[in-house]
């Protein structure tokens, strides 16, 4: 079967400060990847570069075929399939909460504005926050917000899902919440990337985690082989710091 | 010191045509200047300096100049250059627009700048376009932070209209210096033009208060 | 709601006080014109009389120095017809005196107050608007008003200058006789903070003519060849007019200050000067005789 995503010698620098080395790695659809390693591990950068965040220095980005780094491809249409949920949530404060979900549907997709409603209603009951619908983003918890934030990338029917530590920035009674929401989605057979720290996650749901540690992937492995028989001593020394 | 509200009463006329004016000019100067100030914003925000150049040049000069010049300037240089010989009310919009774009501009950058990058990635993320992302997400939280600005700018016009005077336009300050001309007295025509004034300051601030809590 | 009222009655109280303030400062002014108007007529006011017994004083005049040849500024010296007059004068009197580049607006407010400086030396017309709110000395110069337009243009007296576009000073009586003709809200009539602005809307199309003094005019018409101006006189229309010194009302310097002048109109100094000025020797016979 053909990956859904192909990554091959993808390099990033900031300057002089190089942050992706040469990494090379392919996404197959349905599959969910965990990106674990150290923060300037360059695994949000890595991210980032998957849906042109950020402008890779060299490599080859390939999604469903449509290679990235083509000057002729337009990357808000590949945009419109990968979905993406930040650290920080980054709802819009400015409009409602069903408003942050339907604009994209409405302004991109060209929705009816009746479909983007139903659309979004649907998505918010999924992630439970159905009678949030009318509030602004201000008056939710942070649980709250990034549920709405997966629901409103949900609402571009992508068929890849970025997670960028997607709990990170929570209270730590609130992670469960945005947790459950996501291995919902897993278990629906959503295409996932997720950076994390959560690493009972990735155990849980992963597929696949990555270990990368500055700028490279050093190790990758079903969650039981990496986490139980770690080759690398990088790896090892990591996993012994956070587990 | 003696007061003499008779001037005064035969002058309000005059000073009242010109209060129209002055309100004429503001608006027509933020208007246009906003409009200008918009484009040369987003010009100081291009990555590329070689680009960029022009639009720092000239938020620059016309921030670094005194207004009373850049008046004599176009009204004896650029407006006889286009219309074929002076134009008060000509030369008057078109300083001040230019004038108040500069200040306009750096509003505008400021304001945008202001608001979280993650923002702009959210949108852009969803799949909209650069213009989308910046219609739909940055700009309404932008002009949202730059209305007090705004209406900062828009009260410092009202007051430096009273430049055009140099330029005999018929505002208000012009017919404070006939009156001060014909009766060669300072406190009547000045302290009138100074209340006139105030009254429109202190409605507009009024106004953009409205406005502030309405947003 | 609570808070919204709050403000608005802050608000309004804000605005009270400044209105207040406003009244305040102009029923101040106005309580001081009874003062003033009672004191009008008699010459020994007591601060004047102090200041002028005292042998050291010395008088300060205010000037606007941008009206060459009459007084304007050569780097940081005043210079001009009106200087060299006053030194003559401030000679014969036996004082000394400082001439001062202050402004037009703060020569009038100042010598109105008469503190600071006890008069103004400026070029100033005597008119009767003005003798409202100022004393005069004996007019010293004679002069009248002339009107300036390109080559070919058919503007031919004061008269012709109705329906056109006008420049002019502000202040000066060229304002003041075009105000009359043409009407002081007539926004065809345009004034300027100087005649070198005027004459610059001339210069761009702006204005069809400039009014002003005569010295003025010439001045320019001899240092600008190129432009091809000419300057019409038009006596019957402007007539002549008297400048003096302008002093605050009641001053006791006037007393001293005219025979001074009247004495170098009179032993060949004035004629000296004004040579030295205008290329040219005065007629003396309209300023001796006027009033």
């Amino acid at each position: 079967m053909e990956p859904i995503i192909s990554v091959r010698h993808l390099r990033k620098s900031f300057g002089s400060h190089t942050v992706l080395g040469d990494v090379s790695i392919d996404i197959n659809s349905r599959e969910v990847v965990v990106v674990i390693g150290p923060s300037g591990s360059g695994k949000s950068t890595f991210l980032r570069c998957l849906n042109l965040l950020e402008q890779p220095q060299g490599g080859e980005i390939v999604i469903e075929g449509v290679n990235l780094m083509d000057k002729k491809t337009r990357i808000n249409e590949v945009r419109t399939e990968v979905g993406m949920v930040f650290q920080q949530f980054n709802l819009f404060p400015h409009k409602k909460v069903i408003e942050n979900i339907m604009l994209a549907p409405i302004q991109v997709r060209k929705w009816p504005e009746e479909q983007a409603r139903h659309k979004a209603l649907e998505l918010l009951k999924k992630v439970g926050l159905a009678e949030k619908a009318e509030v602004y983003p201000a008056s939710l918890s942070g649980g709250q917000a990034q549920r709405v934030a997966i629901a409103r990338a949900l609402a571009m029917e992508p068929k890849i899902m970025l997670f960028d530590e997607p709990t990170s920035a929570l209270d730590p009674e609130m992670v469960g919440e945005v947790l459950a929401v996501m291995k919902d989605l897993a278990r629906e057979g959503m295409t996932m990337v997720v950076v994390t720290h959560e690493m009972g996650f990735a155990r849980e749901v992963g597929d696949r985690v990555l270990f990368m540690e500055q700028g490279a992937i050093v190790e990758e492995g079903p969650p039981e082989a990496l986490f139980g028989n770690p080759q690398h001593v990088r790896t090892r020394e990591f996993l012994s710091k956070v587990l | 010191m003696d007061f003499n509200f008779d001037i005064i009463w035969g002058y309000l006329p005059l000073f009242l045509r010109g209060t129209l004016y002055t309100i004429g000019f503001s608006i027509a100067s933020i208007v246009l200047g906003s409009i200008l100030g918009l484009g040369i914003g987003f010009g100081r925000m291009l990555k590329n300096p070689l680009w960029r150049w022009p639009f720092d040049v000239y938020v620059n000069i016309f921030r670094g100049t005194p207004l009373y010049v850049q008046i004599l300037i176009v009204h004896f240089g650029l407006v006889p250059l286009f219309y074929g010989s002076t134009n008060a009310l000509i030369s008057g919009v078109v300083a001040l627009s230019l004038n108040s774009a500069a200040y306009a501009a750096e509003i505008f950058r400021a304001g945008i700048q202001s608001v979280d990058s993650g923002q702009r990635e959210a949108a852009l993320s969803l799949g909209m376009t650069r213009r989308q992302s910046m219609r739909f997400v940055v700009l309404p939280q932008a002009i949202k932070r730059m209305v007090p600005a705004f209406g900062n700018e828009f009260i410092v016009l009202v007051k430096d209209s009273s430049l055009l005077a140099l330029v005999a336009a018929p505002e208000i300050m012009y017919w404070g210096n006939t009156m001060k001309g014909q009766y060669m007295r300072i406190w009547e025509p000045y302290l009138t033009a100074a209340v006139i004034y105030f009254i429109l300051t202190y409605s507009l601030n009024k106004l953009l208060a409205y406005i502030e809590r309405r947003m | 709601m609570e808070t919204r009222k709050e403000t608005k009655t802050r608000n309004k109280w804000i605005l009270s006080a400044l209105i207040a303030i406003l009244v305040l400062a102009i029923a101040g002014c106005g309580s001081d014109k009874a003062n003033n108007s009672s004191n009008t007529g008699s010459t020994n006011s007591g601060s004047n009389a102090a200041e002028t017994n005292a042998p050291e004083t010395v008088v300060k005049f205010a000037s606007d120095a941008i009206y060459a040849p009459m007084e304007y500024m050569d780097k940081d010296t005043i210079k001009g017809f009106d200087i060299d007059f006053i030194a003559a004068v401030m000679e014969e009197a036996g004082m000394k005196y400082e001439v001062v580049n202050t402004g037009w607006d703060t020569m009038l407010q100042s010598v109105q107050q008469g503190t600071e400086y006890q008069a103004g030396l400026s070029a100033v017309s005597i008119t009767d608007e003005r003798k409202q709110t100022y004393d005069f000395s004996v007019p010293y110069f004679e002069s009248t008003n002339m009107i300036m337009v390109k080559e070919g243009s058919d503007i031919k007296s004061a008269l012709d200058l109705k329906d056109k576009t006008v420049a002019v000073q502000t202040a000066t009586t060229a304002d003041e006789l075009m105000s009359k003709i043409m009407g002081v809200g007539n926004t065809k009539l345009k004034r300027f903070d100087s005649n070198a602005v005027a004459m610059m809307e001339l210069d761009n199309g702006g204005a069809d003519a400039v009014v002003a003094d005569i010295a003025i005019i010439r001045e320019y018409i001899k240092n600008n060849p190129k432009m091809k101006l000419v300057g019409i006189k038009d006596t019957p229309n402007f007539g002549s007019e008297y400048y003096g010194i302008l002093f605050p009302k009641g001053s006791e310097l006037k007393a001293k200050l005219d025979p001074a002048i009247q004495k170098v109109i009179e032993n060949g100094k004035y004629e000296e000067i004004y040579k030295k000025w205008f290329g040219e020797a005065p007629d003396l016979t309209n300023l001796k005789n006027a009033k």
